[in-house]
């Protein structure tokens, strides 16, 4: 007994094959597909709510939205203006490297002309940053200007969240959606899209 | 580049045998030429084996194996997952569809003697296959901690209870609790996903080995290894790959759309896979009105409750199953296939069939005085299947096995 | 053979004897029939509304979420949320877990009104469809009302008001005689016997006609099959492709099987 391999074998051969794996990769879907966040996750990471206007100037609060820190900061108004001087130490000064939702908007980078919303975590290897306001000389840098130093790997960033150059991490720090009603900031979505 | 690749794989069969094993266990390995549907059985067994295996480790993803969260997690999987219901389905789908196949593929067995000398073993590892697969059924039946989960498992773990003297402890022991709770589910789930799968696949992986060490029957019964050719391969048999693969891909698109059909639109099975009284959470202060088994337990279910008596029904229902055991010793024919079997056994077997599915719809509905007597009377029938074969497969006249497939 | 005959006699009569067994919608006997069209939207819509305003008082939805049935539904959220869901601290993927305290509503019930996510899957939507409309005045029960489906049911009849008074009454039924057909007098006229245990509706008593608010129970029934199970659309609807996909690649691998078969026929 001989095995020919004909042309109507390898016909046949060819599209049983290519439907087999056509079925086969609409199989993995709902594999790959569950293992996305789940609706609960979805409810558990929906837009959290704070009011900001108890803040003091120069203040840095954490919320939490998505089990993850995001900061925000409210500035004053000698700090804004300074913004423009430390320029020469960033890597990306107009966050031209990411996908910046509110660019040249505000110099604070979010919808307010004074408080700043960033993701705080760091874009190097996801540690928190830790925020140091204060303009004076600091075991990292001795010109230090405020800004956020990352304990982890030594990344640095300005007020507002702009990397330094020369630091590990490759990015300015995010910010994510969010919106002012008043006083009362959302983060986790765009106004208008609830 | 053949030369190479073939160098690489001498280079690695020297130290460890795939290629020999590949191609004695799968290429080369020599198949019947002639055989027919019920040979397909064992390898839609083995699909459905790996669809358990992987539909269950992605169901345990979102699964809580606790008393508080096992039910609410299950619907959790079937509403907040995407697509958590085509894996929960699949799995309950491929639960009942575990037990038909195997059901059919033991079936083939006793029709066909697959049995039969030099197959014993393999019989023997299958059957012990059958009975930690009902345990792994059962296990998985007490997960989602719904009605008949609870009363289920209530009745089966109160089966202890009947053996003497250590029966009450026992009871107590298997469940870590007064009641059925946290901590059984906790433990259920652990022999569910690990212990019993893990001792499955090893027997799986001894029946394949005995069967492929003595070869696979035939519906005639013929010895194909009586004739051989120059290279000592019967000759007739064909090699595995291409041709017994191509049977099994046809069997497996036919399985395919029975699966689906099922899956997709009847996965409840109207009430025998998915039991409806289960769509409640469990409550221990409150028995549903009428507790049946899944389908593929009724039979068994059926003759324990045909004995009025808690230890003979115990004895009864777990000697049906032991008595499968020891088949391959109790029919005494010349023929291993019905095919060639006198008329006695063609009777038995068909007198068989019968009650074995009477006594499968009885275990299924309410008791009444009618269907007891029937369900003692399908027990009997069931044992006197087994316990006379001895004799009538010795004294009836079988035709002439022939020689060639 | 004849112990062959024996048991498939006894196997067919134990089939009567199950059909004659206790009927599935209490002492209304055969549930009407119910067949959900999850596809209806606007059906689905209005039930979604009938069970917020009735049944939401009462009864949870606890396994569903807010936003699922709104994105289901093809309910805007703005019109969702102003409409559907009553409290304001309420987030669309929150899960419906009811607006009553379970100890309040025992101390009013006896019982807390159990949670319906699942009941349409429990007892079958024929069941539901039958029980809703089936209670009927009976002033020795405390809520005033009895239900055919489940007799002494802790429950009263919500939307009452909707339906009007539902009396038992009696009415004269044809006698039928042992050969089917109905048995006459020497007239010739029917010969009829007074039966009770019938639902009649009082006309007018209510704001619906029968049929309005059968209409009103179906689709709130056929909502409640929907939040069963959501995913029942789409299953079906898959289903289709998966036994195609099946059913071709049975055919290939038969011709590939037969192409093969030559090598040893």
């Amino acid at each position: 007994m001989e095995e020919k391999i004909t042309t109507r074998r390898k016909v046949l051969i060819g599209m049983t094959s290519a439907v087999g794996a056509v079925g086969a990769s609409l199989a993995v879907v709902p594999f790959i597909a569950s293992w996305n966040p789940s609706a609960k996750a979805k409810a558990v990471g929906g837009p959290v709510k704070v009011d900001v206007s108890k803040m003091q100037i120069g203040q840095k609060i954490q919320v939490s939205w998505r089990k993850q820190p995001v900061f925000v900061i409210r500035h004053s108004k000698e700090a804004l203006e300074g913004l423009s001087q430390v320029e020469s130490k960033l890597d990306d000064p107009s966050s031209l490297k990411i996908d910046e939702p509110y660019r040249d908007v505000n110099p604070t980078r979010s919808t307010s002309t004074e408080y700043t919303v960033i993701a705080g975590v760091c874009t190097h290897l996801g540690c928190a940053p830790k925020y140091y306001p204060e303009m004076e000389s600091q075991p990292w840098d001795e010109s230090w200007v405020g800004g956020f130093f990352c304990p982890c790997h030594g990344s640095m960033f300005d007020i507002v969240g702009r990397v330094f150059k020369g630091v590990p991490a490759p990015t300015n720090l995010k910010v994510p959606p969010h919106y002012f009603d008043g006083s009362i900031l959302t983060i986790g979505e765009e106004r208008g899209t609830a | 580049m053949t030369q190479q690749s073939s160098g690489f794989f001498n280079w690695i069969n020297a130290r460890l045998p795939i290629v020999n094993t590949y191609e004695r266990h799968l290429s080369k390995h020599p198949v019947p030429k002639k055989v027919n549907f019920w040979y397909m059985f064992g390898a839609l067994a083995s699909v459905v084996l790996i669809i358990q295996i992987v539909s269950g480790i992605w169901l345990m993803f979102g699964y809580e194996n606790t008393e508080e969260g096992a039910f609410a997690s299950i619907e959790y999987i079937m509403r907040d997952i995407e697509y958590g219901w085509v894996i929960r389905y699949m799995h309950t789908t491929g639960a009942s569809m575990f037990f038909a196949v195997v059901y059919l593929h033991m079936f083939r067995g006793l029709l066909y003697g697959s049995y039969h000398k030099p197959r014993e073993l393999v019989w023997v590892f299958g059957m012990t296959i059958y009975l930690v697969m009902m345990a792994e059924g059962f296990l998985g039946y007490v997960l989602p901690y719904g009605q008949m989960s609870y009363w289920g498992a209530q009745v089966i773990i109160s089966l202890f209870g009947a053996i003497p003297y250590i029966g009450e402890s026992l009871e107590i022991w298997v469940r870590g609790d007064y009641y059925i709770s946290g901590a059984t589910i906790s433990r259920f789930f652990a022999l569910h996903v690990v212990a019993l799968p893990l001792i499955l696949i090893a027997l799986v992986f001894m029946h394949l080995v005995a069967l492929h060490e003595v070869g696979a029957g035939n519906p005639e019964g013929v010895d194909i290894e009586k004739y051989l050719d120059e290279d000592g391969v019967p000759l007739d048999s064909v090699p595995f790959f291409p041709y017994k693969v191509l049977n099994a891909l046809v069997a497996i698109g036919i399985f395919g759309i029975v699966f689906s059909i099922i899956m997709f639109f009847f996965p409840e099975g109207g009430g025998y896979m998915l039991e409806l009284a289960n769509f409640e959470e469990a409550n221990p202060l409150s028995t549903p009105e009428h507790i049946a088994p899944v389908w593929y337990y009724s039979p068994y279910y059926a003759m324990l409750r045909a004995v009025p008596d808690k230890l003979g029904g115990l004895v009864v229902m777990g000697a049906a199953i032991a008595i499968l055991f020891v088949v391959p010793w109790l029919d005494r024919s010349k023929a291993a296939s019905i095919r060639y079997k006198g008329i006695l056994s063609k009777i038995a077997m068909t007198v068989f069939i019968v009650s074995w599915l009477m006594l499968a719809w009885l275990g299924t509905v309410p008791v009444t005085a009618l269907r007891t007597n029937l369900s003692i009377i399908g027990t009997i029938i069931y044992f006197a299947f087994f316990l006379l074969m001895p004799i009538y497969t010795s004294i009836e006249k079988t035709k002439p096995v022939p020689d060639r497939l | 053979m004849k112990q062959f005959l024996i048991v498939s006699f006894l196997f067919v009569a134990s089939y009567g004897a199950f059909a004659a067994g206790g009927a599935p919608c209490g002492d209304y006997g055969e549930c009407d029939s119910f067949k959900p069209k999850l596809n209806n939207i606007e059906s689905l819509q209005l039930g979604a509304l009938t069970f917020i305003n009735h049944c939401y008082g009462c009864h949870s939805l606890k396994y569903s979420r807010w936003g699922r049935i709104a994105k289901d539904l093809d309910i805007p959220e703005d019109i969702f949320t102003n409409n559907l869901v009553f409290g304001t601290n309420v987030k669309l993927g929150d899960r419906m877990t009811g607006s009553m305290k379970p100890a309040i509503s025992e101390t009013w019930f006896g019982i807390a009104p159990p949670d319906l996510t699942l009941v349409t899957r429990l007892h079958g939507s024929d069941w539901v469809y039958t029980y809703l409309r089936t209670f009927y005045e009976d002033s020795s029960k405390p809520y005033g009302v009895n239900n055919m489906v489940y007799p002494g049911a802790a429950m009263p009849n919500v939307l009452a008001s909707m339906q009007g008074q539902q009396i038992l009454s009696c009415k004269d039924v044809p006698i039928i005689a042992s050969n089917g057909g109905v048995r006459r007098d020497e007239m010739g006229n029917d010969i009829t016997e007074e039966k009770c245990g019938y639902l009649k509706t009082i006309q007018g008593s209510g704001t619906l006609s029968v049929q309005e608010f059968d209409e009103v129970i179906y689709n709130l029934v056929n909502f409640m099959t929907y939040v069963g199970e959501p995913s029942r659309s789409d299953r079906e609807r898959m289903g289709w492709y998966a036994i195609l996909f099946f059913i071709v690649f049975t055919a290939l691998s038969y011709l590939l099987f037969r192409e093969y078969q030559k090598d040893y026929h």
